[in-house]
């Protein structure tokens, strides 16, 4: 318990949850003046993105270096890591719309916070976990401006927006979770 | 000594990826995406203004990239632990947070400047209209991007915490997303935005170009030079503060700017985004005029353009139109275009007018001033069949033999099955009875009452 506790402290946990917790609620609010309206992909891909954005920071520690000398077995926690920042993120907005507006549906919040999930994994393998939430932030931008269209580069470009059940949405997603999870409790974060 | 700080600046920091990420996120969005910008009249390579417009609206997300990438940077001295030794030097904090926003101000300008020139590459091989009114937009545009690093840098300094980059980065997206201004509107000529103008003008993105021949009003530029100046100052100041008072009053020039601008800034879109009188200026070759900005065109036009109002003569007698105009009034989606007697009105981006040549130019122009259309066809609109069938009837019976006119969204083969039972009818009557319909047909075209294929097959005119 003691372990987790300073684990959870060193990886900027409560601030990270904070973060998830109030953009999920202030989108909820935006949402309920009738901003996107319901069924809007948009703002509820948004919120995901900003919750694993924050959450992203605890994927690194004050000292990465020095972690690694450690002799625990890093492979199962970091994905525990890695596979708990989606299922919060996730978790957050499902709860946050019970109360009320219908945001999204579940097949779509598991979809991009699963997809999501493994791309800041991804950013924190290869930039580092201070630089991981500009995929995340730069992918949702590329994807809110992009047209629209049915041609299967442009579909995969703009997968968090599709809508649940589009084959090449869910794909994208998958292997973005599956190869974030695995490149990052395999290698962990850049030094 | 100085130039070879920054050298070891540009190297030691995020400055070198932070412009390298601006400019590939960019040219990315430009090249591999096919969007509005590479369609119609209005594409990012048409004119200066449209390229410098298109190459500015990316800030909607360029800006917030900025923004994170420069807390980033303001986060450095803190994540080494370095801060406290640094206020034991001797050299004032100012020095060196002058090179640190330096560093990322020249990336960032350079990224963005090497964004427009990749533009400015296209631009002359495709219009003879030069003019260096575009210049201030592109200009704000480097600018702004400098101004949110630097406030990133500042606001990160002064909350080091490794959450600020992100918050920073996904508050500024908002920011630009809800004070977003967006062309395609049904009520408005000119891009406007769901809050209030002055408000939305502080976010440094603008609308897409749906009218090449818009610009932003200089004070519009003023106003957001302003603006951009005092959050360089704040971020500057915070960057180099080091109580929490200097911090407070750090603020004092962002709140300025924020002042400042709103009194320079226009409240009404229209003042916003104004027509660029020079560049509508109409360049003529006899009775056939273009806007400066398409000079280009005027040689394939004139020719076919000659020959269409003397068959129009032939046609309509008195009641001819005597000159073909670019049409170069602002227009709602949902507007129907001018339809004046005695000009034939047209716009480019018709498709019946844009991607005609010669004999099939000469049809078009025919039919256009035999029944001008009340429902604008373009990128955004699709016009109705019914008037296309009556404009190609219209021009068959000018010409003596029935065609279909090509470049709309409605196949040729709908629109031959629409036009010929009329065009039969129609050609079996005498001449005179012919001739009386095919005024009645202008006439409500002209008007815009009535469906002119409707008045073709004997209907009357509502």
């Amino acid at each position: 318990m003691r372990w987790l506790t300073l684990y959870a402290r060193s990886r900027q946990v409560p601030a990270s949850f904070a973060a998830v917790v109030i953009s999920a609620v202030a989108v909820w609010a935006l949402a309920r003046d009738g901003g996107g309206g319901p069924g809007d992909p948009r703002l509820s891909a948004l919120v995901l993105a900003a919750g694993v954005t924050a959450a992203s920071i605890g994927l690194g520690g004050q000292d990465v270096a020095l972690e690694r000398t450690a002799a625990i077995r890093w492979v199962p926690r970091r994905a525990a890591h890695v596979l708990l920042i989606g299922t919060v993120v996730g978790a957050v907005l499902l709860a946050v719309q019970t109360m009320g507006e219908d945001l999204a549906t579940t097949a779509f919040v598991v979809r991009d916070s699963a997809g999501l999930m493994g791309l800041v994994a991804v950013g924190a393998t290869v930039f580092g976990a201070q630089y991981a939430w500009t995929l995340p932030i730069s992918w949702l931008s590329f994807s809110l401006f992009a047209p629209p269209s049915t041609n299967t580069p442009t579909q995969v470009a703009t997968w968090m927006l599709l809508p649940p059940g589009t084959a090449a949405g869910t794909w994208t997603a998958l292997v973005l979770t599956v190869a974030g999870t695995a490149a990052y409790a395999v290698a962990g974060p850049r030094r | 000594m100085n130039v070879r700080v920054l050298r070891i600046e540009l190297r030691r920091s995020v400055a070198l990826w932070a412009g390298a990420v601006v400019l590939t996120t960019a040219l990315a969005f430009l090249y591999l995406l096919s969007g509005p910008w590479w369609n119609g009249t209005a594409l990012w390579t048409a004119q200066w203004t449209s390229m410098a417009l298109w190459t500015r609206s990316l800030l909607i997300f360029l800006w917030p990239l900025a923004v994170g990438l420069g807390a980033l940077q303001g986060l450095r001295d803190h994540r080494s632990n370095v801060s406290e030794l640094l206020t034991s030097t001797p050299r004032p904090a100012w020095h060196r947070a002058a090179t640190l926003a330096g560093a990322t101000a020249i990336t960032l300008a350079s990224a963005f400047g090497l964004l427009v020139l990749q533009g400015a590459v296209h631009v002359p091989a495709v219009t003879e209209y030069t003019h260096l009114g575009w210049l201030p937009i592109s200009l704000v545009g480097a600018l702004s991007l400098v101004a949110g690093a630097v406030l990133g840098m500042g606001v990160a300094r002064a909350l080091p915490s490794p959450l600020t980059p992100p918050v920073l980065a996904v508050c500024a997206f908002l920011f630009t997303n809800f004070l977003r201004q967006v062309p395609d509107s049904l009520e408005s000529a000119v891009p406007t935005a769901m809050v209030p103008n002055r408000i939305s003008l502080l976010s440094p993105p603008v609308a897409g170009v749906r009218e090449v021949l818009l610009t932003l009003s200089p004070s519009v530029h003023v106003g957001q030079t302003l603006w951009l100046l005092g959050m360089i100052a704040t971020g500057f100041a915070l960057l180099a503060a080091a109580t929490p008072r200097a911090r407070l009053l750090a603020l004092t020039p962002l709140l300025a700017g924020a002042a400042l601008a709103l009194l320079v800034l226009p409240s009404d879109p229209r003042r916003t985004y104004v027509v660029d009188e020079a560049a509508a200026a109409m360049v003529c070759d006899g009775p056939v005029c273009v806007t400066k900005a398409h000079q280009t065109r005027l040689d394939d036009l004139a020719g076919p353009g000659r020959k269409a109002l003397r068959l129009l003569h032939d046609a309509l007698g008195g009641q001819a139109p005597v000159a073909i105009r670019e049409s170069t009034a602002l227009r709602s989606l949902s507007d129907a275009p001018e339809r004046p007697r005695d000009a034939v009105l047209f716009d480019f981006d018709d498709g019946v007018i844009a991607t005609a040549k010669g004999e099939e130019l000469t049809r078009a122009l025919v039919a256009q001033g035999m029944a001008p259309v009340c429902f604008a066809r373009s990128d955004n609109e699709s016009g109705t069949s019914g008037e296309l069938a009556g404009q190609s009837v219209a021009a068959g019976w000018v010409l003596g033999d029935l065609k279909p006119l090509g470049g709309t969204v409605h196949s040729l083969r709908d629109q031959l099955d629409l036009a010929r039972p009329v065009w039969k009818e129609l050609k079996a009557l005498p001449r005179s009875e012919q001739l009386s319909r095919i005024r009645a047909m202008h006439a409500a075209a002209v008007s815009c009452k009535g469906d002119p294929l409707d008045v073709l097959a004997g209907g009357e005119s509502r």
